[in-house]
């Protein structure tokens, strides 16, 4: 922790700090806008007309919505699981073992990192159309999962690399099998990592655009893409209201998401 | 034995990868290299006509967009996120897991939504707009939406925070006694900040660059909704190849030039980091 | 010539903590000054104030006559060699050492020469444009010195700089240390918590306890007069014992009366009466131990014992006597291996003596400061206080 306390260093925090929350009102200037024009009676966002409900009324009576909603849930559950499992599975090959086949399994990881979504879309979309599959919600899966292997993977892999090995050792002195060990001991330790790692891959999918609209069937729409298509034809003000919603629940998320950070780190 | 546990626990996820990823890449690269015809598939065989259009004059116009819209983003991002970074490094522990919550909740907040919000904080007939008028900054008939000022607003907003992570990363490990030291040999705070801190956290910094120029280079949703007709990025076009055109090879094409425009760069960048690195460890 | 640094009743708080209470000493000019203390005593706060890093809440501080309480740290004529060295990773050695010049603007060759002058100071010539990820501990701690000297500072600070160095080392640099401090002749200003590194380089000593100086002198005034027993338990090692003054006889010496003792004599120079309570102090070197009733002595206190610990150090043994309710330590040098002698052993029946003027009577006493001398466990667990304060050190 850094310890200045002089007058002229006072200066350097003085500035720091104001760009600080500067930037941060920036961040969240639009998110207020959004919030509190899905509150506004009136049509367009100009003119304030009054408090309403009436766009999360409509919001709700509005059967396309849910449907893609349900949609976005049942992609998202899916591909985050199997995310999760491919992703503790590489995480362990490649703390475990240092072969040159973990060197090109750790490489083939992280490229998807690196890799803007737009190209993540074409590749995807491509190779569908090659293999001649129908674009569907089946489609959107195998995507999501794709993209979220390696963000589940970073995360258990980091946890992995700050287990003190001398637990392990001690758990093989007291008798331990390899099997038990893992099960008894690793997995335990690991299991804030492995909740973290699906959280952000549930997140990831639920919030994905680009490659899901590459990559999606008809009738197979997720929130992202129905919010998107709505945006292009004019904006219903329903979108106002959605869009708060989505980002109230987004937040609460994150903050789960950290709590279960901080905690792993406390131990 | 051991070889045989390896494979079982490496194959999920190699073979997962394998198959989605690193071959549709492959295939993805290949095309460029056949032509479309009219219908909307290939012509079999090989061609270099789908590589040439790259060459034309509109082609080169919106790559230059794209790389100096890009560059500037990347710039802007990174001169927020150092004094940013910096303030979060120097806060107490407690307050640092706070600031580093409210950078990162829109972070995780749907992307859509929030450029959609832009839509709405930019419009014609928004507040901001009224608000700017009503100063006098700006005239009543000056477009803030559907430009490239938009566009760059837009970008910074979405990427900077990402700058800021591995910004605070570094800025947490910096030995800030390195400040005292500086002053206690007679410097000025500003003069220890160029010559001490900027140098010492330079890898971050090109890591922070890098972890902006990515995502900006492959901007499509952002030119698409607040961009105008005029203001086309790299983006825009391989997914109007693809689903406008039905122009599959030279969709391909596109993305080979947006793949040389973010790996020369990051190459590059990644090479000076590892220079910069050895040198203090 | 050489500059002297006044503390003018300084005093410093962080939130309820008191780091500084009304410091008030001097240093001489060309001395090697040690403040010396426990963990979160002060002592770098004080260091940190002359430095400028700090501000006094209170008080003046005076180097060379100039009133420099308010002055930033880039104006005052100081340099600091700090704990963790705070060497600039990305400058090579000789830039490291040339940063301070070349802000002061100095001509390039001035500089040049200036630099090559350090780096034959501190050995270090070959390796000038190495960086110091590349440098060793104690080359590290070089370097930190000479950035600091070449700017010819009034004083040099000096904020435990070879703490982080492994034992054989520390010996060593601080030899070197008191080298450079004669060649160069500036006033140091050393802060550390060990006492053998201070008594053993310099001039003049002030023991911070929680923010207060205990006492301020030469390295044998701490050691054979300590005024409080912080001083004498952290300085050395010591017996403590209370009890009140029963007679003042013959002229400077009175009777003491501590409990299970016969009547001990004493020096009184605090010119106590009867009846005052007093606390003695008697170093573990000062007492003789015999198996055989030693012969009567005037000015002798010899009490008679039993052994019940008995700790072999190599160069001398320490041996615990228990006498009525006391424990007293005594140390025995071995300097001769006499075949003959009977060794003594646990369980023996000793005599134990020492000379009047070997005991000192402490103006201030604080019972918890006997926490701080090296007595054995009485008891499995007795040292948990202990080992909770050391951790909370180690955390600090």
């Amino acid at each position: 922790m850094a310890h200045l306390s002089n007058q002229e260093v006072q200066l350097v925090r003085i500035f720091s700090r104001w760009i600080f929350y500067t930037s941060l009102l920036f961040l969240y200037l639009p998110v207020v806008v959004l919030t509190v024009s899905s509150f506004n009676a009136s049509r367009f966002s100009g003119a304030w007309e009054g408090f309403s409900f009436s766009w999360y009324q409509k919001l709700f009576n509005e059967p396309t919505i849910w449907h893609a909603l349900a949609n976005s849930l049942l992609v998202a559950t899916y591909s985050s699981l199997l995310a999760t499992l491919l992703g503790l599975t590489s995480a362990l090959a490649i703390h475990t073992y240092s072969s040159r086949l973990q060197k090109f399994h750790l490489g083939l990881l992280l490229t998807p990192l690196v890799m803007p979504d737009i190209l993540m879309g074409i590749c995807l979309l491509f190779l569908f159309i090659s293999i001649s599959l129908k674009l569907s919600l089946f489609t959107v899966f195998l995507a999501h999962t794709t993209f979220s292997i390696s963000y589940v993977t970073m995360i258990i892999k980091t946890r992995l690399e700050t287990i003190d090995p001398t637990i392990l050792e001690a758990a093989r002195d007291l008798g331990a099998s390899s099997f038990s060990l893992f099960w008894k001991v690793v997995l335990p330790i690991l299991s804030p990592a492995i909740i973290a790692g699906w959280l952000l891959a549930f997140t990831l999918s639920l919030d994905d655009f680009v490659i899901t609209f590459f990559v999606v069937g008809p009738g197979a729409t997720t929130l992202p893409v129905y919010i998107y298509s709505m945006m292009k034809f004019g904006a219903p003000p329903m979108i106002n209201a959605l869009s708060t919603l989505i980002l109230l629940f987004t937040a609460l998320i994150t903050i789960v998401y950290y709590r279960i950070i901080e905690g792993k780190q406390i131990s | 034995m051991r070889r045989f546990r390896e494979w079982l626990l490496t194959l999920p996820s190699f073979g997962w990868l394998l198959f989605f990823f690193f071959i549709p890449a492959c295939i993805v690269y290949t095309f460029a290299f056949k032509q479309a015809d009219i219908t909307g598939t290939t012509l079999p065989g090989w061609s270099f006509n789908s590589i040439l259009t790259l060459f034309e004059k509109q082609t080169l116009v919106l790559a230059w967009r794209t790389v100096w819209l890009c560059g500037i983003t990347t710039l802007i991002s990174i001169f927020i996120a150092i004094p940013m970074s910096l303030h979060m490094a120097l806060s107490p522990p407690a307050l640092q897991r706070k600031l580093l919550l409210l950078i990162m909740i829109p972070l995780w907040s749907s992307f859509i939504v929030r450029i959609f919000a832009w839509k709405i904080v930019l419009h014609p007939e928004g507040f901001v707009k009224g608000a700017l008028v009503y100063f006098g900054l700006i005239e009543k008939s000056t477009p803030l939406l559907y430009n490239d000022l938009a566009i760059l607003a837009v970008m910074v907003y979405s990427y900077f925070p990402f700058a800021i992570l591995p910004l605070y990363s570094a800025a947490s490990k910096f030995d800030f006694h390195l400040f005292e030291a500086a002053m206690d040999l007679g410097a000025t705070w500003q003069r220890t900040f160029f010559t001490v801190y900027l140098p010492v956290m330079f890898p971050a910094i090109l890591t922070a660059g890098l972890m902006v120029l990515i995502p900006a280079a492959g901007a499509y949703v952002i030119p698409e909704i607040v961009g105008g007709s005029g203001s086309e990025m790299l983006g825009n076009i391989i997914a109007r190849r693809v689903l406008l055109n039905r122009n599959l090879p030279e969709a391909s094409a596109f993305s080979l030039l947006l793949s040389a425009l973010i790996f020369v760069p990051a190459v590059m960048i990644s090479r000076w980091r590892t220079s910069q690195i050895k040198r203090y460890n | 010539m050489a500059a002297s640094i006044v503390f003018d009743n300084v005093s410093k708080r962080f939130g309820p903590v008191t780091a500084a209470n009304n410091v008030s000493f001097t240093v001489e000019g060309g001395s090697f000054f040690s403040i010396l203390g426990p963990s979160g005593c002060g002592k770098t706060t004080l260091l940190r104030m002359v430095a400028g890093f700090d501000t006094p809440d209170s008080g003046k501080i005076y180097i060379d006559g100039q009133d420099v309480t308010k002055l930033p740290p880039n104006q005052r004529p100081v340099n600091t060699v700090f704990q963790s060295y705070a060497l600039f990773p990305h400058l090579s050695l000789r830039e490291n050492i040339a940063f301070g010049l070349k802000i002061a603007k100095k001509d390039p060759s001035f500089i040049r020469q200036e630099v090559d002058k350090m780096l034959s100071l501190i050995q270090m010539e070959a390796i000038a444009d190495k960086f110091p990820s590349q440098l060793s501990g104690g080359q590290r701690q070089r370097a930190a010195i000479a950035r600091a000297l070449v700017n010819r500072p009034k004083v040099l600070l000096l904020d435990e700089p070879i703490s982080a160095l492994d034992l054989k080392l520390r010996q060593k640099m601080l030899l070197e240390l008191d080298l450079i401090h004669d060649e160069v002749g500036i006033t140091f200003l050393y802060i550390t918590h060990d006492q053998t590194e201070a008594m053993a380089v310099s001039d003049e000593i002030a023991v911070l306890h929680q923010g207060i100086v205990e006492q301020a002198g030469r390295p044998c005034e701490l050691y054979e007069s300590p005024k409080s027993s912080f001083v004498a338990a952290f300085i050395g090692d010591t017996n403590f014992l209370d009890g009140t003054v029963s007679t003042t006889g013959v002229e400077e010496y009175s009777q003491l009366h501590i409990e299970d003792f016969p009547e001990v004599l004493c020096y009184n120079d605090k010119k106590l009466s009867p009846g005052e309570l007093i606390h003695l102090s008697v170093r573990p070197e000062k007492i003789r131990i015999s198996l055989e009733r030693p012969p009567e002595h005037t000015l002798h206190n010899c009490l008679q014992g039993t052994v019940e610990d008995v700790v072999y150090k190599g160069d001398h043994t320490k041996y615990w006597v228990r006498i009525g309710g006391h424990r007293l330590g005594v140390t025995q040098q071995h300097s001769r291996f006499l075949l003959d002698i009977k060794p003594i052993e646990w369980k023996d029946e000793v005599w134990v003596r020492w000379h009047a003027d070997d005991g000192y009577i402490l103006e201030r006493y604080d019972a918890v400061d006997e926490k701080l001398v090296e007595a054995p466990s009485e008891k499995v667990g007795s040292i948990e206080d202990e080992l909770e304060a050391a951790e909370e050190e180690a955390e600090q």
